[in-house]
């Protein structure tokens, strides 16, 4: 990225600058007329009408909008902010240890044990949801496993439940978390963990005081990074939950396919936009601050 | 460099010194973090094994195994539906991969070297699909398809896919263009190359590692993924993880174990070799899925 200035001056580069736009130009006017045109599409059949054919027709109809204030979808949403922040904590819960442990403790090993958490994080999320489905069944291992130490007796369900869509939601995002964290554990300086030592500080108040403070910025970016897919995911709550653990994805979903009702499906989506619009600009804000203090 | 260090015998022994408490703290292992992690990478592979397992199952049955039988793959081998949809994904993977690798490339050379306003808004939009969540890219591709007038199809798919898989050539390129030295075109231009010579013979040779690993990336990405394609497919034919997502929602069927677990066995397959690949090449670098956004 830091060219050095020479190479960003003369006049051979300004003749040169007019070569990248033109490289820029195809990939940029591709996305700026599918992805941004069709992000805007939404934000106006938000507040318009469809035909009798069920075709998108625009116009000016708060309907859709004014739906959103149903009872019946509020709790939707507040359920699903619910499950993604839970996923979260419960990714950030796992990832930590795991991280930590690999990238500190993970020797030379540390870089296969990666690769071996991502390589099958990028494998097809349908067919390991499904599997995971099967796992945490009444009749699978994990309940099984249970069942057999005594933690869990015969009508413990993991399935069909707020648990089951969260564990789906953890399983299918903890990656997200894993990278950043482990990438910001990589790079702390054991010396730091060492000096906390040294000033007589135990094992846990060292961990507080020194290596949690300094990947800070590595949890933040996998927050963000889990909160985002979490938040909009509807096949952990269709395959793991029940009719009352739907999340907004799954009535996104309901709205463009069964339902029909194109406008309110537009306004939900919007919807959620903004929810993970206002998580980034916190995120980002938080990471300026960061790096402001850094500088002084 | 032998020159060069052996004037400063000190620089070596500090490092030793460095490593050895390092090592020491290794030593003493931590029962508990090592514990978490086993159980974490049990939990991780647990579905992937049983869906493998059970693809061999001579029975019905996903949770008792009855002996071991190649019957749900044949029944895969004979679906006819199944196989048309097989064939539409990887038709639908090879053009996006061409597609935005072609358009991803272009654009990471631009956005690195252009020093322009017009770089920064390009740098902005491509960041977008990569904050947005699929399921809102997947309604937003639906719209676009439905308000132009333009029935979902293969095609459909194919051109949202593009799209969304621009941004992850782009991402993964831009830092090993950035690594590169500018200096180097620089001099083919000195020896007489104008400067498209320059990027087709010494810096594209030189990112090639990159640009295949993310083709491989893309390719595999594009196969597995599910949502764009669900809402931007037609009716006939559908991608195989559309096929998947309808049998698995309404009921299981072990022909879905067979399909799936060949599915991950390719997926992971692929997602290692695009890890692989620059270290065919003998360089450092490559896919940098690891240092995170």
């Amino acid at each position: 990225m830091a060219l050095p200035r020479p190479f960003t001056r003369g006049r051979r580069d300004t003749s040169g600058n007019r070569m990248w736009v033109w490289l820029m130009l195809p990939g940029t006017l591709w996305m700026t007329g599918f992805l941004i045109a069709s992000l805007v599409l939404v934000a106006v059949l938000a507040v318009g009408t469809t035909d009798e054919l069920g075709n998108p027709r625009f116009g000016f109809d708060l309907a859709g909008v004014r739906a959103l204030a149903d009872p019946a979808y509020t709790e939707v949403m507040a359920r699903s902010l619910g499950y993604a922040l839970l996923t979260c904590l419960i990714c950030l819960l796992i990832a930590y240890p795991v991280a930590y442990t690999i990238a500190l403790h993970g020797g030379r090993y540390k870089h296969a044990l990666i690769a071996a958490i991502v390589v099958p994080f990028f494998a097809n999320y349908l067919v390991r949801m499904y599997g995971w489905s099967v796992v945490l069944s009444d009749d699978g291992p994990v309940l099984r496993t249970l069942r057999a130490v005594g933690l869990a007796d015969g009508g413990t369900k993991i399935l069909n439940s707020g648990l089951g869509v969260v564990a789906g939601l953890v399983y299918g995002f903890v990656v997200f978390m894993i990278i950043p964290l482990y990438a910001a554990l990589e790079r702390l300086d054991v010396s730091l963990i060492e000096a906390g030592r040294d000033l007589y500080g135990g094992p846990v108040r060292t961990f507080f005081f020194v290596t949690l403070p300094a990947t800070r910025q590595g949890a933040a970016a996998g927050l963000v990074l889990v909160f985002l897919p979490a938040m909009g995911d509807f096949v952990s709550a269709q395959l793991m939950g029940g009719p009352d653990q739907i999340m907004i994805g799954n009535l996104i979903q309901d709205k463009f396919f069964q339902g029909q009702n194109w406008p309110l499906g537009s306004a939900l989506t919007m919807l959620l936009m903004l929810v993970l619009l206002i998580g980034m600009l916190g995120y980002l804000r938080r990471t300026r601050k960061d790096e402001a203090e850094a500088r002084r | 460099m032998t020159l060069l260090r052996a004037p400063s015998p000190a620089v070596p022994e500090r490092t030793a010194a460095k490593a050895r408490p390092r090592r020491g703290r290794a030593g003493r292992r931590p029962r508990v973090l090592i514990a978490i992690t086993a159980l974490f990478f049990a939990l991780l592979y647990l579905p992937i094994a049983v869906v493998g397992l059970f693809s061999f199952n001579s029975q019905k049955s996903l949770t008792v195994f009855d002996g071991f039988s190649l019957r749900w793959y044949r029944a895969f081998a004979h679906d006819d539906l199944l196989l048309s949809s097989l064939g539409t994904s990887l038709r639908i993977s090879l053009v996006a991969m061409a597609g935005s690798v072609l358009l991803g490339v272009a654009l990471a050379l631009g956005l690195v070297r252009c020093r322009t306003r017009l770089g920064s808004l390009a740098g902005l939009i491509m960041l977008v699909p990569l904050i947005t969540p699929e399921i809102v890219t997947g309604v937003a591709s639906m719209l676009l398809f439905k308000g132009l007038g333009v029935p979902l199809s293969t095609g459909t798919v194919m051109l949202a896919e593009i799209t969304f898989s621009i941004s992850y050539v782009t991402v993964i390129l831009r830092s090993r263009v950035a690594a590169l030295n500018p200096e180097v075109e620089e001099a083919a231009m000195d020896l007489g190359a104008t400067r498209w010579q320059a990027v087709r013979l010494v810096t594209l040779p030189a990112l090639l590692p990159a640009v295949l690993a993310s083709a491989v990336l893309i390719f595999a990405l594009v196969f597995d993924d599910f949502v764009l394609a669900y809402f931007t497919t037609g009716v006939d034919p559908q991608p195989l993880s559309v096929r998947i997502y309808s049998a698995i929602r309404f009921g299981v069927q072990p022909t879905i174990n067979a399909v799936g677990t060949l599915m991950l066995a390719g997926s992971i397959a692929l997602i290692a070799l695009a890890l692989f690949i620059p270290r065919l090449f003998g360089r450092r670098g490559g896919l940098d899925l690891l240092s995170g956004k």
